[in-house]
């Protein structure tokens, strides 16, 4: 091995790395200093991404690690999901729970480049154990506990079942997009996470599913693609539908995931990943912020606007009904279930968090499609 | 096929209709198909782990009161797992899957139970119904990582859902005669378990 694919993979290594010895720092700190040396730890781990990202391990795939630049970025995003989610957190008193975002988003990592996508399952499911462990330990919290850990081992097993099943096949297709559904918590369909501190797992468990949905598409064939599409444009009705309902948020808060499923379904894994990038930095219990908004709600300029324009280029490819009943569900959700319309004037936030998400957002928005067209992706 | 295979959707489907009891007869009946066709590591330890995972509940569950009282009757749910097996049978079929998928029947079950009965005893039969299902299918099909995976899944659901039966539901406590209550001093009080 030359080298510069030594140090490539020793990069490659160490960002995969860096979010245990961030969670295992942030631990181990006065609470004083917690929150500071969580936002550095983050911080160098966004960097280290983006270094993976930009000079790949030349021999990954050699190694069994999986080297799709859209699953590199896709890290990338699930980095700056961590540093927003530090960042917009105050200090925390318990270790575990200051140090599970670090170890979830490691998790997640890890999930995403596991040669056989069965193994990232089962990263997937140490994740969920871990998080419920953590969010349970406080008194009245284990019936809460438990809703989380069947759905998400249901979302599992149906995903594994359609594994063992032979390839390209209605029903292994079927069971898997089932299966990726649930894990995803798209509404109406999956949605198990109750608590605001239940981002701190959701959000990378999420990312990493809709990153996994890309892999699994080999296997699970047409019949896979075709259910994500319906599952995702269900959603996506359902959304504007639930417009004037008092509990619209919890179905507008998915709306990127919905997008980014319909996304992966007709292979514009692109155009999934601006939705990821939103989903990451905007979705979770951040519905009620006006940036926010405007970005779950595709507004431009950040990333799911662009998004949206690929999706619909695609799209239109794919199938001219399906891609008219899109375009009319997205404008259906955008003008009913937008939450309040006051606070979507405000682009330009006040706290930090919300500034580095905004800039994160536009700067993704601007940049993935000009490295589409280098050849990047 | 093995006749050991054949009983394990029916023996799942009596999960679905009366619940964990039947749990440590299936997994007796998985590790038993999953060693008929020969003792490989692999076999052995999907063996290994379908009986931990079937009576190690079981066993667990004996120190702790019957939770019955909110599960409605529910009698058309075995049926309705019937009619999902079915389905299942003719896709694969259609499928060109020439054997009886025997471990995805009783997948297929174990989901029913989770998501149609309200115990919260029966969701946790029903999730262990999956693993071994998934595990008896992972052996077959000769699949490391896919058994790997479900003994995972399957040591996560025993572990978390144990930790909220054990929090949520009340302790058995054993009765005492009259006599052994008059002999216990009142200033030492007896533990009644920690049911809230």
């Amino acid at each position: 091995m030359t080298g510069t694919a030594g140090a490539g993979m020793f990069l490659a290594a160490l960002a995969f790395v860096w979010p245990f010895l961030g969670a295992a720092a942030v631990c181990a700190v006065p609470v004083a200093r917690s929150r500071e040396l969580a936002i550095w730890m983050s911080a160098i781990g966004c960097v280290l991404a983006l270094a993976v990202f930009v000079f790949p391990a030349s021999g990954a795939v050699a190694a069994g690690w999986d080297d799709d630049p859209v699953q590199r970025a896709g890290r990338v995003m699930l980095a700056f999901g961590l540093l927003l989610m530090v960042l917009e957190n105050g200090i925390l008193h318990d270790r575990l729970v200051r140090s599970l975002p670090h170890v979830s988003t490691a998790l997640a990592g890890l999930a995403c480049i596991a040669p056989d996508p069965a193994v990232g399952l089962g990263i997937l499911e140490a994740a969920l154990a871990w998080g419920v462990f953590v969010f349970t330990r406080p008194a009245g919290q284990a019936r809460m506990g438990w809703g989380l850990i069947r759905n998400g081992s249901v979302g599992t097993f149906l995903v594994l079942s359609g594994l063992l099943l032979p390839a390209n096949t209605v029903v292994s297709g079927l069971l898997m997009a089932c299966g990726l559904v649930v894990l995803t918590g798209l509404s109406p369909f999956g949605q198990f996470w109750q608590d605001e501190n239940d981002t701190f797992l959701f959000l990378p468990f999420a990312g990493a599913a809709l990153l996994l949905a890309m892999r699994l598409r080999t296997h699970g064939g047409e019949a896979f693609e075709t259910a994500l599409v319906l599952c995702g444009l269900l959603s996506v009705w359902l959304t504007a539908c639930a417009g004037r309902f008092p509990d619209r948020q919890r179905l507008f808060r998915t709306f990127p995931s919905a997008l980014a499923l319909i996304a992966v379904g007709i292979q514009a894994d692109v155009a999934a990943l601006l939705f990821l990038c939103g989903w990451c930095l905007a979705g979770g219990g951040r519905a009620g912020r006006g940036w926010a908004v405007n970005t779950l709600a595709c507004f431009p300029p950040g990333a799911p606007f662009v998004g949206c324009l690929l999706l619909l280029s695609m799209m239109s490819d794919w199938s001219w009904p399906l891609a008219l009943l899109t375009v009319a569900g997205i404008l259906a959700a955008v003008t009913r279930a937008v939450p309040a319309r006051d606070i979507t004037h405000h682009f330009w936030p006040q706290d930090a968090a919300g500034r580095v998400a905004c800039s994160v957002l536009t700067a993704t928005g601007l940049l993935v499609p000009l490295a589409m067209m280098l050849g990047a992706f | 096929m093995t006749l050991a295979a054949i009983l394990m959707p029916l023996l799942a489907l009596c999960v679905v209709a009366r619940g964990i009891g039947f749990l440590p007869l299936l997994g007796l009946v998985a590790a038993a198909a999953m060693l008929v066709d020969g003792h490989t590591p692999l076999q052995q330890a999907g063996a290994a782990m379908a009986v931990v995972f079937a009576i190690g509940p079981v066993l667990f569950l004996l120190r702790y009161q019957h939770d019955a009282a909110r599960e409605r009757t529910g009698s058309a749910i075995p049926f309705f797992a019937l009619g999902l097996m079915v389905l299942l049978l003719l896709a694969c079929t259609r499928a060109g899957v020439a054997v009886f998928p025997a471990s995805l029947c009783v997948v297929v079950a174990g989901l029913v139970s989770v998501i149609c009965r309200q115990s919260m005893v029966w969701q946790w039969a029903g999730l262990l119904t999956c693993v071994e299902g998934v595990l008896l299918c992972g052996v077959q099909a000769f699949q490391p990582s896919v058994v790997g995976v479900a003994g995972l899944a399957g040591a996560v659901v025993a572990v978390l859902g144990g930790m909220c039966i054990h929090r949520i539901m009340p302790r058995v406590v054993p009765l005492r005669p009259p006599s052994a209550r008059k002999k216990s001093s009142p200033d030492s009080p007896e533990k009644n378990g920690d049911a809230a």
